[in-house]
């Protein structure tokens, strides 16, 4: 009687899914290292970074060689002022005395090895952040939620952040009003068990982004983290041109910070 | 009918050889056979004549044969696979009914009695190219996922039919994707045929006669996918006595009660199966568990009604559903529903129709739950279905079957509802509609006592209909422009003409070849964001933007049969090529996308194969060996620049051997070996960080292969009780023996445990799975 209720166990552990998982390493196509810009300009108080790297392959650790001794500029094509990027720390790129506006159009210009990468993006108009609160129903996994009036009469898209105590956390959310414009968003944010505790301090950020920006990180997102169940995994479609990954984004900030009680 | 007799006489026409077989005085023998014991007609039986060497005809779907001879004194021959042959000496002078009933060959499951009368009834050498039928008792001892004998997993231990994976559904044959198969339940479209995503087929082997498999050479009748046709019949029910039989395992039992109506004129079978595994889990103290709902079911029905000698009724009928229930209402449940009402009509011994009505549905919901709501997301295909057969057997040389069909397609390609507080706003898409029609004639020539020629014309027509706003798009995927249709308004008619061509040639008493050639046209095609479970799946049909898929085949076989049909080896080779072949753009997204049809791309492909099969079918020792090695590709502008690239169901070898041996009268053993190459997988090569998230960066689609699958399975059968009155047997099975990890699913993300790293991991499904059942019957 002890057998057949210990294979009994074992087949409804295998009907409910909590079946074997292991670490495999299996072999994976070679190439060789990608370049990788990520900029932005935003409505909050700069300076503004653009960042270069290099991609690094697969098993390798997740140090990613930054590349120094490229010439970058940002320029407000509204305004027409343009600013030309130093060279802050290896990699990283710093503006001087731009400052972003919403509705402006940005024009990233980046020069390196006798290669030109361009791409613009126009700053959207300001999604304020109303609350957040958490959600403490899963034991050990203590949720955010966040809470905005989608608007009407525009198409949004939105990228969200989390902070805990001064660190940004590894991960970030890309949604769209495609199925829920001109809603009351009272979204919860998908965070790894046990990574917020109580009394830290949580800062979210709203950030308002533009379509082609928004294709990149939601491509992003579904490539990082739902790499298993997509239709076509495929290298996240970049808004820069010239061949390279990464996105730049001229982008609004709503943030609200709370303690965790 | 003014229309029908001028094709028949068109065909009358073309059909050589005629003018021979009508100078002489014939007359017609005509009937239904069937099981003596059930009453159960029997598809595929051989009819011959010990003075004919070489003439013959197999029954049709419904037990029927007619065949026309020269005036004289014969012997006839009745014999089938598992049935005693029946001699009987008669005297043609006249047009003569003949019905036969066969007798089993013996009370043992799976074995099979060598006929030694005539080697022309072996079928292997005869029947056209690619094609395979399997009855019940053919599969009884293969070994399969907890112990439910399953006719869609045995016939993926066949050559050129390959699973698609543990915990999928799917399975490819020679090269085409799961969606391109065409499975019939009495004629009915069953678009998802597997239970709790793979682990078991929709078909309950207690309620199914038999299964014809066509991976190439598609009979004209067929049509409307691209890689095969499985055309599976219930069982009728026995007309002669009440009979129960039934099965008790760990995860699911089954119950078939089946019995005459109507004074023996009629018969009925009801069968049914539930799983129980949601029984248990709601006395786990884990709440996950406790919440966690799952559980299939699935009804079959039949009735049937002899009216009198030339017309008979069938209704017949299916119903079954999943449901996965992960916590409280977050989960998916999907199910099949199909009803087929039949009239058989003999019009007189040479001309036999049938006409049906049939209805097919499948629906599958996703329940998502965003904390505050379950969003239900639901998506649907319905089809209307007429279609009308005749067969005529104009004299022993010539079998015409001709007819039409129509099927009015309904796909629901996702609508959700969600509470008005909820984040998101009512969603329905669009529904579509489609009508698909044919018109087909072929003609079976026995243009000589050795060779055997098939041909025929299948034209089909898809017709989209409104109403609906169309949209068109340009190479990159965006909206170009939009078009709004009324109610039953053509937006588009695809029509293609469909050549079919089979010819088998037999050498001598042992040996054929065999050659056919044909093409498939398929409108209604599958999207699904996984190749592993898939939350996301639509039915699409042919559109505006979506051509109709095309494949055109031709294939070579050699077949042969040694120590008196003891064993029969065949070797065969196809290629393919096809047209309008759908994949994705990168990044495509499926879910609530009214514009979905930008996110496809269209491209051609190819697939060519070399399949070997050695079975041996008598003694106490029986099995076989089947082998393939295959490649299929695809070439589409926008996926790895425009060169060929291997299909996800791309596996170049694949082997599978099957043996079971008979000790004593009790015990039956089996075991089935099965290894294949891994599918062709897309995965990353590089990574870089975006906003601290590690993303990844794919060379290309396809570039990459899971590791190869391999898995043996063993069985036991113990036969408990027999008498006259009741039967009842044990079976014992355990699915992959060795405990091989094969993979159901593989992610690729940052390594938990070291922040530095990245880490593919695999889960398993099947690692080992014991199961018990209990069968009876009485």
């Amino acid at each position: 009687m002890k057998a057949l209720s210990l294979i009994i166990i074992s087949i409804i552990c295998i009907l409910l899914w909590s079946s074997c998982q292991k670490v495999i390493t299996p072999p994976l196509a070679g190439s060789s290292p990608q370049l990788v810009i990520i900029g932005t300009v935003s409505d909050t108080t700069g300076p503004y970074h653009v960042k270069i790297s290099n991609t690094v392959s697969f098993y390798a650790d997740n140090i990613y060689p930054n590349v120094s001794g490229a010439s970058v500029t940002i320029t407000d094509q509204t305004t027409g002022i343009s600013d030309v990027l130093t060279e802050t720390s290896a990699g990283t790129y710093t503006t001087h005395t731009l400052t972003g506006r919403p509705g402006d159009t940005y024009q990233l210009q980046v020069l390196l090895n006798g290669k030109t990468y361009r791409s613009s993006s126009t700053m959207p108009y300001p999604v304020p952040l109303d609350s957040i609160t958490f959600d403490y129903a899963v034991k050990n996994k203590i949720q955010p939620v966040v809470y905005f009036q989608d608007p009407t009469g525009f198409t949004n898209y939105y990228k969200l952040a989390i902070q805990v105590n001064g660190t940004n956390l590894k991960r970030f959310e890309a949604i769209d009003d495609r199925l829920s414009n001109s809603k009351y968003i009272h979204a919860h944010l998908e965070i790894d068990t046990g990574i917020i505790k109580r009394n830290d301090l949580v800062n979210v950020s709203l950030v308002g982004v533009e379509k082609n920006a928004y294709q990149f990180l939601q491509e992003a997102e579904n490539v990082a983290f739902n790499n298993d169940n997509l239709a076509a995994p495929a290298t996240p479609t970049s808004n820069i041109s010239g061949g390279c990954l990464g996105y730049f984004s001229a982008q609004t900030v709503s943030s609200k910070k709370r303690i965790v009680k | 009918m003014q229309k029908l007799k001028h094709l028949i006489l068109f065909l009358i026409m073309i059909s050589p050889g005629l003018a021979l077989a009508q100078s002489k005085k014939t007359f017609t023998i005509s009937g239904t056979i069937k099981d003596n014991a059930s009453g159960e007609t029997l598809p595929g039986a051989t009819v011959s004549f010990l003075e004919l060497p070489g003439k013959g005809v197999t029954t049709n779907a419904y037990g029927f044969y007619s065949i026309a001879i020269a005036e004289g004194e014969y012997t006839m021959l009745t014999s089938y696979t598992g049935y005693f042959t029946d001699t009987l000496k008669l005297r043609l002078t006249k047009n003569i009914l003949t019905n036969v009933s066969l007798k089993t060959s013996s009370g043992q499951l799976g074995e099979v009695k060598i006929r030694s009368t005539s080697s022309r009834s072996n079928n292997i050498l005869t029947s056209p190219a690619g094609v395979q039928m399997l009855s019940i008792k053919d599969i009884a001892n293969v070994p399969v996922l907890l112990g439910e004998k399953d006719i869609l997993k045995t016939i993926q231990l066949l050559p050129g039919i390959v699973s698609a994976g543990d915990g999928n559904s799917g399975f490819f044959v020679r090269g085409g994707s799961a969606d391109q198969n065409l499975i019939l339940l009495d004629e009915a479209t069953v678009y998802n045929p597997s239970h709790v995503l793979g682990f078991f087929s929709v078909f309950n082997s207690d309620a199914i006669k038999d299964i014809s498999i066509y991976k190439g050479g598609m009979p004209a009748n067929y049509g409307g996918r691209l890689s095969s046709v499985e055309d599976i019949r219930m069982n009728d029910g026995n007309n002669q006595k009440f009979g129960a039989s039934g099965g008790i395992g760990l995860i699911a039992s089954r119950f078939t009660a089946q019995g005459p109506l109507w004074d023996h004129r009629g018969s009925f079978i009801v069968s049914a199966r539930r799983s129980y595994a949601d029984l248990f889990t709601g006395m786990s103290s884990d709440t996950t568990i406790k919440h966690s709902k799952i559980y299939f079911y699935d009804v079959n029905l039949k009735s049937n009604y002899q009216i009198d000698d030339n017309n008979r009724l069938f209704l017949s009928g299916y119903f079954g559903k999943d449901v996965m229930n992960f916590k409280h209402d977050e989960g998916l449940d999907y199910g099949n529903a199909t009803g087929t009402l039949r009239w058989n009509h003999i019009f007189n011994a040479k001309l036999f129709s049938n006409t049906s009505l049939i209805y097919s549905n499948y629906t599958y919901n996703v329940n998502f739950d965003d904390n505050t709501d379950v969003i239900k997301v639901s998506s649907a295909i319905t089809d209307y279905h007429l279609k009308q057969n005749f067969n005529y057997y104009l004299n022993t040389a010539n079998k015409l079957n001709f007819g039409f069909e129509s099927t009015y397609h309904i796909t629901q390609p996702g609508a959700a509802v969600s509470a008005a507080s909820s984040n998101f706003n009512n969603i329905s898409l669009q529904k579509k509609h489609s009508l698909e029609s044919a018109l087909y004639l072929s003609n079976e020539w026995n243009a000589s006592d050795q060779l055997k020629i098939t041909y025929g014309v299948r034209l089909s027509e898809l017709v989209v209909l409104g109403p609906g706003h169309f949209y068109t798009y340009d190479k990159d995927g965006n909206k170009t422009d939009s078009t709004d249709y009324a109610r039953g308004k053509i937006v588009k008619s695809y029509f293609t003409p469909e050549p079919r061509f089979a010819a088998s040639y037999q050498l001598n008493n042992n040996s054929s070849v065999k050659l056919s050639y044909d093409r498939n046209v398929q409108n209604i095609h599958l999207l699904s964001n996984s190749p592993f479970i898939s939350a996301t799946i639509i039915y699409l049909p042919s559109s505006n933007n979506i051509k109709p898929e095309i494949a055109d085949q031709a294939s070579l076989g050699y077949y042969h049969t040694f120590r008196e049909n003891g064993y029969e080896f065949s070797s065969e080779i196809y290629y393919k090529n096809l047209q309008n072949q759908i994949d994705y753009r990168n990044g495509a997204n499926l879910a609530g996308n009214e514009y979905v049809e930008a996110d496809l791309l269209y491209g051609s492909g190819r697939a060519y194969g070399w399949e070997t099969y050695i079975k041996k079918k008598s003694g106490k020792f029986t099995g076989w060996l089947s082998y393939t090695l295959s490649r299929t590709e695809r070439k589409i502008p926008g996926i790895n620049n425009g060169h060929y690239y291997p299909a996800t169901q791309d596996q170049t070898n694949h082997l599978s051997l099957v043996g079971m041996y008979q000790a004593g009268k009790k015990w039956t053993f089996s075991a089935n070996f099965v290894y294949n190459t891994g599918n062709a997988v897309t995965w990353p090569s590089e990574k870089f960080a975006v906003d601290g998230a590690t993303v990844y960066y794919y060379g290309g689609r396809n570039s990459s292969r899971l590791p190869a699958y391999n898995r043996l399975d063993i069985g036991a059968t113990l036969l408990a009780k027999k008498t006259a009155k009741y039967e009842s047997s044990w079976d014992f099975s355990i699915y992959n023996v060795y405990g091989q990890s094969n993979p159901s699913d593989i992610i690729f993300r940052n390594d938990p445990k070291n922040a530095n790293k990245t880490q593919a991991v695999q889960t398993t499904f099947f690692k080992m799975v014991p199961s018990v059942t209990y069968n009876f019957k009485f």
